[in-house]
């Protein structure tokens, strides 16, 4: 029973890990983009109709992260090279993918995955780490792309603390001027962790209606993007933290459904409010604990134009 | 910023047509792209756009229904005026108007037979108000007691009150016997006047007043001032004497009921039954709206009025040429996207770069 849960914590929280682990690079650039809602979106109506008409998983998930790149190469246009108010961006990009996704996603609704795909996500369990009593089945016996959630997490964080491009990276976000004077290329650091952060959302949002759900509904990520930015603070920006972050609210996000079984007195709607509760919660308590020292890129947000220092 | 030997130089002033011309250059690439996307769907671009215009604009009862469909944007507008001009951003009208639909159902519900009818009309319209502020003020209390990001809380607070509302749809408020989530319909003491025999209702004026309230407020009064103060410059306003934190909540107080406002507006003027679906991301176009009025009420009112055109016209352009209605709803993000690219013109000018090195 509790595995069962846990099994399901993971699966729904993978397009959050994906997501979260994307934006954490892009505010460690200093750009905060509020588009993941919409890249998630654009991702997950691109990937799912691409899944449905060519049957390649391949081809689904290359497309959604390029669905969600372009999504951030449009935000790193405006705000980097045109300096268009990061905020103002990032909302647009989340309505465009709101009506892009419905838009494209008109005919999609009601139409089933190919069973290739299918096929494809089901469970690889990895020789060994699955017999690990209790955790073993649950860690290591799922779809290719939570390992592939797993790699991600591994290798950000091992790219952010532990090579030149992350030290990089990270002294972009803490000081863009610094920075430029020390000869990193800043322009150039910031469009790509912010594309990179789109790539991730798109992939995420690909899982969601590929595996997650599977199936098209309109809105289909219903706030997920806003809590993974959430996440984001949570994590204080520590790719390390995305697994507890993600699988925890992956956990929230289905406790309703499970719930259901035990016919206890409370209305699911009410349960299904927990995930937005608990954000709110979150972002009060960590901002609670800032005051206190730990606050996200001291760049985050501002714009940087060399000549107007 | 060099791009190639262009570099952009930050303008000193700003000129009214220059305002025009960018917003002129993004609604040209909206409606560009917007081709694009009418393209995939296999029908004749022009046709389409034809169908979409005649729909809006084509006769005198269409030209009313455009300005029905205007009516809750040009308040939700507003509250983005109000809220974006003190650069707080009250991302949240969306779950606002629909706590001011829920407190318009609720006393069209329970006080329909004990108060009188002008009354019982301000009973509905205020409750609303009232209702869309309390709701934003929880997101400000997050915001100014512990600093929460308002963005974030405000959104969050959208989707909570969906779930409050589906519950109160699934129990108490549902129509008993109804195959649907909605509430019964209310007495027709509740419902607001119509005029010139079509749907135009008195909520289409109330949102004109309302315009004309948010600028004597936003420019005439002291308040309006420091609301102004803290969206240019947060710091010099502290030093100035003004308290951030006040202003925050009034701003999102203010907000917040016109809001509330246009979700009673639609209550009483136009559905008068309360269901999921009354808002079609009301909320969330008031931002583009309010972007692309130039957070001026005027400005808002046209913005309002060009999006309840293609609100109105796309289902005439469905129903004639097959291309879904949900081409608006992408055609506003592209709209916001493109605005902001041309927005470069307005604050900055294009400059050949010297060849002396």
């Amino acid at each position: 029973m509790l595995s069962d849960f846990l099994v399901a914590a993971i699966v729904a929280g993978t397009p959050l890990l994906f997501a979260v682990l994307g934006e954490i690079f892009a505010e460690r650039s200093g750009k905060l983009n509020l588009g993941l809602e919409g890249m998630m979106l654009m991702g997950a109506v691109v990937g799912f109709q691409v899944g449905l008409s060519t049957s390649q998983v391949g081809l689904a998930l290359l497309s959604a992260m390029i669905a969600g790149g372009a999504g951030a190469l449009i935000f790193a246009v405006l705000t980097i090279t045109l300096r268009s108010n990061q905020v103002v961006t990032g909302l647009a990009l989340t309505m465009f993918g709101m009506g892009f996704s419905s838009f494209v996603g008109k005919n999609l609704v009601g139409e089933a995955l190919p069973e290739t795909i299918k096929l494809f996500f089901q469970p690889y369990p990895i020789p060994f780490l699955c017999n690990i009593p209790f955790l073993g089945p649950i860690l290591f016996a799922r779809d290719p792309l939570v390992y592939g959630g797993y790699a991600a997490v591994i290798i950000g964080s091992l790219y952010l603390y532990r090579t030149r491009c992350g030290l990089h990276l990270r002294a972009v976000g803490e000081n863009t001027a610094a920075a430029d004077a020390a000869g990193i290329r800043v322009t150039l650091y910031q469009y790509v962790h912010v594309v990179l952060g789109g790539i991730l959302c798109g992939l995420g949002g690909a899982y969601l209606s590929l595996v997650d759900v599977p199936a098209w509904q309109d809105n289909i990520t219903a706030g997920r993007g806003w809590i993974a930015i959430a996440l984001v603070i949570f994590c204080k920006w520590n790719p390390w933290v995305v697994f507890l972050g993600a699988y925890l609210f992956g956990g929230l996000d289905i406790i309703g459904f499970r719930l259901q079984r035990f016919d206890i007195p409370i209305s699911q709607y009410i349960i299904d409010m927990l995930p937005y509760l608990v954000t709110i919660l979150i972002l009060v308590i960590s901002s609670v604990r800032k005051s206190r020292g730990s606050a996200g890129p001291a760049e985050m947000g501002h714009p940087y134009f060399r000549e107007e220092k | 910023m060099k791009i190639g030997s262009f570099y952009l130089e930050k303008r000193t002033h700003v000129r009214w047509y220059i305002q025009g011309l960018s917003i002129l250059i993004a609604l040209l690439g909206a409606f560009g792209v917007g081709a694009l996307l009418i393209k995939t769907t296999g029908a004749n671009v022009g046709e389409a756009y034809a169908a979409l215009f005649k729909g809006a604009f084509g006769s005198r009862n269409a030209f009313l229904e455009t300005l029905v469909q205007s009516t809750p944007l040009i308040l939700t507008g507003l509250a983005m005026v109000v809220a974006f001009r003190a650069r707080v951003w009250n991302i949240g009208a969306e779950g606002q108007f629909f706590a001011g639909a829920m407190a318009a159902a609720w006393v069209s519900m329970s006080l329909h037979d004990t108060l009188p009818y002008p009354l019982l009309l301000a009973a509905v319209l205020g409750s609303a108000m009232v209702a869309g502020a309390c709701w934003s003020l929880i997101a400000a209390y997050c915001k100014i007691r512990f600093n929460a990001n308002i963005i974030i809380v405000t959104v969050m607070m959208n989707y909570i009150i969906l779930f409050l509302l589906s519950y109160l749809l699934s129990n108490t408020w549902r129509e008993p016997g109804s195959y649907f989530m909605q509430t019964a319909r209310f007495e027709r003491i509740t419902y607001l006047p119509r005029f010139f025999s079509s749907r135009l209702h008195l909520g289409f004026f109330n949102a004109l007043i309302a315009a004309a309230l948010v600028y004597l407020i936003v420019w005439k009064t002291s308040l309006g001032y420091s609301i102004r103060a803290v969206g240019v410059n947060p710091v010099a306003s502290q030093f100035k004497g003004i308290q951030i934190k006040r202003t925050i909540l009034t701003v999102m107080l203010i907000s917040g009921a016109l809001a509330g406002l246009a979700g009673g507006g639609e209550i009483a003027g136009l559905q008068h039954r309360l269901r999921l679906d009354i808002s079609t991301g009301y909320g969330y176009t008031g931002i583009i709206i309010a972007l692309l009025g130039r957070l001026n009420p005027v400005g808002v009112a046209l913005a309002a009025i060009f999006f309840g055109a293609l609100v109105n016209g796309s289902t005439h352009m469905q129903i004639f040429t097959g291309v879904p209605v949900a081409l608006v709803q992408s055609l506003q993000g592209i709209v916001l996207i493109f605005l902001l690219m041309s927005d470069v013109l307005t604050r900055y000018r294009i400059r050949r770069m010297p060849h002396a090195d």
